[in-house]
């Protein structure tokens, strides 16, 4: 028999309920359907096995079997990953899928099991919008001079500053308490973790810019990887790829479903015209470029041709 | 199983002389050895990643602020404006000493820093002022250990981000029983010398008063600073820690000018050395906790406390016996380090607020620091005092007990603890 | 010199580093305080590097403490056996911290070599330099706590310390 008793330890490092749990529960169960009970997956929430960074790090040194952190985080090992993120770059979700299923998402994940991680896919955290307290953001003028809290990235803070804002790289435990005390006037994030953090409390103003699209990575550790049969390796990516399709519809339905919460909860949320978003686009482009200079130019071309097939393919 | 191979392990090293960072390590490679997973990474990879955390980056701030208030002349002032207020009373050093205690809990986050610096200001003039030695040396050893329940707190900073509670909702909660600590330990004080005949100095004057007032004012402004920025998020704890540690060094250097140069350097080289013996040991628990998270030992501790889960008071009544137990026979941080990952998912299970468990939890571990076998409060008074240490616990003895009152009373009406800390923090 | 003489100096040299490195904590988390409130901007690399230097300060420091052997521990049991069962007890405790020293040095030089090419994410410093704290701690302490051990098996107990302090 060429499947042995396993364990894998998945971590991730979001709350019970949030849709990235969700899919590693999938994962989970499909695994032991699809091995007979043999590979056990268990679910490490909650950055219980530690921060990004540490388990990214023990998922290449073997010590941790899967992980699935945003790819901003997997931008540390190969910065083209940071190409995802480029700002105002999807108009749908149809875009996102067409980009990371075809040749862009298998080129970036091939670069990865020379730093160790076998890439298994992408799910998803979602659509990004902007948060603040002082008022709706219409046009690109209303964000100016807000405070915001930002992801620790270069690419990030360097894109909101040039929308007008303060950036401010902040622990993410501490947002909460800063965006109440008004130390910080705005934060950026999907529907879901809005409204699982209860920033709808500190919060008046959600303005969908829907900036960013944050992916989430699957990674498998290379060293576990290379000791499994071909069999197990069959099971571990069937069951990543439909736990993938399964976490990415829920995670849609989901985000509706935060909408509604958090207008339910008080919130007012407002739709951003299409000429802001441009005008919002012919600000952060030039940093994007600045940034695309340094990487590989071969994956930034082959970015920039699949994002025009794909713009025209999926209006 | 599992649990008995990682506690034997722990203090089986720790018997024969491993320092208990060093111990935590082993005890983490006896678990892998167990969980058959042997990696040297595992061992790496979370005692570096242990040390790596903006929140505790607090600790060496409040070390300083610490170190400043003792050299650069700010404990002195609490004690003189201290002595003004109820120095004139029957046994009026000791309560001298509860209010100099609570005022320097108010500006420092270390037990064993405030009880130094109280036991070096006032030891030698309540035993000048006839006062028994012992009683005057427990009676301090008990008001240094209100130093981490009042805030800023060194002990809730590492109790918060090892079970992931708010650090300020702690903060606030801790104001109303470290006060209580206080007013419990003065009443046992005025028990104890209810017959004694002490020679007083007279009363100070209104004018005498103010003086000293005036004098300390620098230093009273300090926990104000703190509390109110916290409050309205002005900053963060790390940020209100390094406003404590910058705002003293200037009070120091500038205003009261006690602090050369040369001292300067000292007063740093000290900081960073206590700091780094206690980052070190967290770090060091950082291991264990992620075996003891990947042997799933909450589990099997919940599955053995599964019977008092639907009773919140009989389960915290067994856990608080529990702590007094480990922290009879180790330090105060090393039990929140073991036995925060530990207890908080029985915590959250059984839905008592992690906060007011917080609270009740170092409270209790603060009590162990004055306990034998393993007291270090205890020790430094019995140190700076030239005393055995036993006679400092049986100095200490009545106000252990009323120590231990406080806390029952807070298992029995979790309000005292909860309607302040609502009021304060409102979230 | 002497080998104890030599770790002296060694600690004194570490001891100074450390007063560099918190005095740039204070300035660099002071200082954002002090943009943000004053001038409305920040110190961006200012949280992540000055984690990174707490990261150093605690490795270097808790080397200097093993050389004046100031980390929490309990003498419950030593205080109160023979001299001769002290020593064994001792030395048993000695290879046991060289141990757990070396597996240290041993999984700090892997994730180092790891994070060879990965980057901090603000910095973009590499992330070896954040590992390599460990291998020095790892290389400092295996070779202080062989000389103890020499030292042990030369039938030399250590002097008495002062009750070890803990600052909480
Ligand atoms: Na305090
Ligand atoms: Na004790």
């Amino acid at each position: 028999e060429d499947i042995k008793e396993r364990t894998i330890r998945f971590g991730h490092l979001v709350q019970p309920g949030h849709p990235l749990a969700l899919g590693v529960q999938k994962f989970a169960d499909l695994v032991s359907e699809k091995s007979g009970g043999k590979i056990k997956v268990r679910e490490f929430g909650g950055s219980v096995l530690g921060s990004e960074s540490q388990q990214m790090s023990a998922v290449q040194g073997g010590v941790q079997q899967m992980f699935v952190p945003a790819t901003t985080t997997a931008s540390a090992l190969v910065k083209e990953f940071s190409l995802i993120d480029t700002p105002f770059a999807f108009q749908n979700t149809s875009q996102v899928d067409a980009l990371l299923g075809g040749p862009f998402g298998t080129s970036l994940q091939e670069r990865l099991p020379e730093r160790g991680i076998v890439g298994m896919g992408f799910w998803e955290t979602g659509f990004r919008n902007f948060t603040n307290n002082r008022q709706p953001i219409i046009k690109m003028e209303d964000m100016r001079g807000l405070k915001t809290r930002v992801m620790g990235d270069p690419l990030f803070l360097d894109s909101f500053k040039a929308l007008g804002t303060n950036p401010v790289p902040m622990a993410f435990g501490e947002l909460y308490g800063a965006l109440e005390s008004g130390a910080l006037d705005a934060e950026e994030n999907p529907y879901s973790i809005v409204l699982t953090s209860k920033f709808y409390e500190v919060q008046k103003y959600m303005s969908e810019t829907n900036h960013v699209y944050t992916a989430n990575l699957v990674m498998m550790s290379k060293r576990f990887w290379d000791q499994l049969s071909d069999t197990e390796k069959q099971i571990l990516s069937e069951a990543a790829a439909e736990a993938g399709e399964y976490q990415r519809t829920i995670s849609r339905e989901k985000a509706k479903v935060a909408r509604d919460q958090l207008i339910a909860n008080g919130m007012e949320i407002n739709s951003v015209p299409q000429d802001s978003l441009d005008q919002m686009r012919a600000a952060t482009d030039p940093v994007a470029d600045g940034f695309a200079n340094s990487y590989d130019p071969a994956l930034v071309d082959l970015y920039r041709s699949e994002m025009k097939r794909i713009r025209a393919a999926y209006p | 199983m599992t649990v008995l191979i990682f506690l034997s392990s722990l203090l089986a090293a720790m018997l024969i002389g491993v320092p208990i960072a060093y111990a935590l390590l082993l005890s983490g490679v006896a678990l892998m050895m167990h969980l058959d997973l042997f990696d040297a990474q595992i061992l790496a990879q979370n005692v570096i990643n242990g040390a790596d955390s903006f929140p505790l980056l607090a600790i060496p701030f409040f070390m300083l602020a610490g170190e400043v208030m003792n050299a650069g002349g700010l404990s002195k002032r609490l004690v003189q404006f201290a002595m003004t207020l109820v120095g004139h009373k029957r046994g009026g050093l000791g309560y001298v000493v509860v209010v100099t205690a609570c005022l320097m809990a108010a500006l420092s986050g270390s037990a064993v820093a405030d009880t130094a610096a109280l036991a070096a200001l006032l030891l030698p003039m309540m035993v000048r002022a006839g006062h028994d030695k012992a009683t005057s040396g427990g009676l301090i050893a008990s008001a240094g250990i209100i130093a981490p329940v009042i805030p800023p707190s060194i002990a809730f900073i590492i109790f918060g981000v090892a079970g992931n509670v708010s650090i300020g909702k702690l903060f606030m909660a801790g104001i109303v029983p470290g006060l209580l600590l206080g007013i419990a330990i003065a009443a046992a004080w005025a028990w104890v010398v209810r017959r004694e005949n002490v020679p007083l100095p007279p009363k100070a004057s209104f004018r005498q008063q103010v003086s000293a007032f005036k004098d300390a004012i620098w230093a009273l402004m300090l926990p104000v600073i703190i509390l109110v920025g916290l409050k309205m998020g002005v900053f963060t704890p790390t940020e209100a820690a390094v406003v404590a540690a910058v705002y003293s060094l200037f009070v120091a250097c500038v205003i009261y000018r006690e602090l050369r140069l040369a001292s300067l350097y000292k007063v740093f080289a000290c900081a960073a050395r206590t700091t780094a013996i206690v980052m070190f040991l967290i770090a060091a628990a950082m291991v264990a906790a992620w075996l003891i998270t990947v042997a799933d030992i909450p589990g099997q501790i919940i599955d053995i406390l599964e019977p008092f889960m639907d009773n919140p008071t009989l389960l915290l009544i067994a856990m608080m016996l529990f702590i007094l137990a480990v922290g009879m026979a180790m330090d105060m941080m090393p039990t929140i380090l073991i036995l925060t990952p530990v207890l908080m998912p029985v915590v959250k299970e059984a839905g008592i607020d992690p906060a007011y468990f917080g609270v009740l939890f170092i409270i209790n571990t603060a009590i162990g620091l004055m306990t034998p076998p393993v007291g270090t409060v205890l020790n430094v008074v019995s140190g700076v005092g030239q005393m055995k240490m036993d006679q400092v616990a049986r100095g200490a003895f009545p106000f252990i007990i009323a120590q231990v009152s406080v806390l029952v009373l807070l298992v029995l009406f979790p309000a005292i603890v909860m309607v302040p800390m609502e009021f304060l923090w409102g979230r | 010199m002497t080998m104890q003489g030599l770790i002296e100096q060694y600690c004194k040299f570490l001891r100074l580093v450390c007063v560099l490195l918190l005095a740039a904590m204070v300035v660099m988390v002071m200082g954002n305080v002090v943009l943000r409130y004053g001038f409305n901007s920040g110190l961006l690399v200012s949280e992540e590097l000055s984690r990174w230097l707490f990261v150093w300060m605690t490795f270097l420091g808790a080397i200097i403490a093993l050389a004046e052997r100031a980390h929490l521990g309990t003498d419950v049991l030593l205080a109160r056996i023979p001299k001769k069962a002290r020593l064994v007890c001792l030395i048993l405790a000695q290879i046991l911290m060289i141990y757990a020293s070396w597996l240290v040095l041993d999984g700090s030089l892997t994730q180092a070599e790891l994070n060879w090419f990965v980057t901090a994410p603000v910095t973009g410093t590499p992330v070896w330099v954040f590992y390599a704290s460990g291998v020095v701690f790892g290389i400092s302490s295996l070779w202080i706590l062989l000389y103890g051990l020499y030292q042990l098996l030369r039938g030399r107990l250590p002097e008495e310390e002062d009750a070890n302090q803990s600052h909480l």
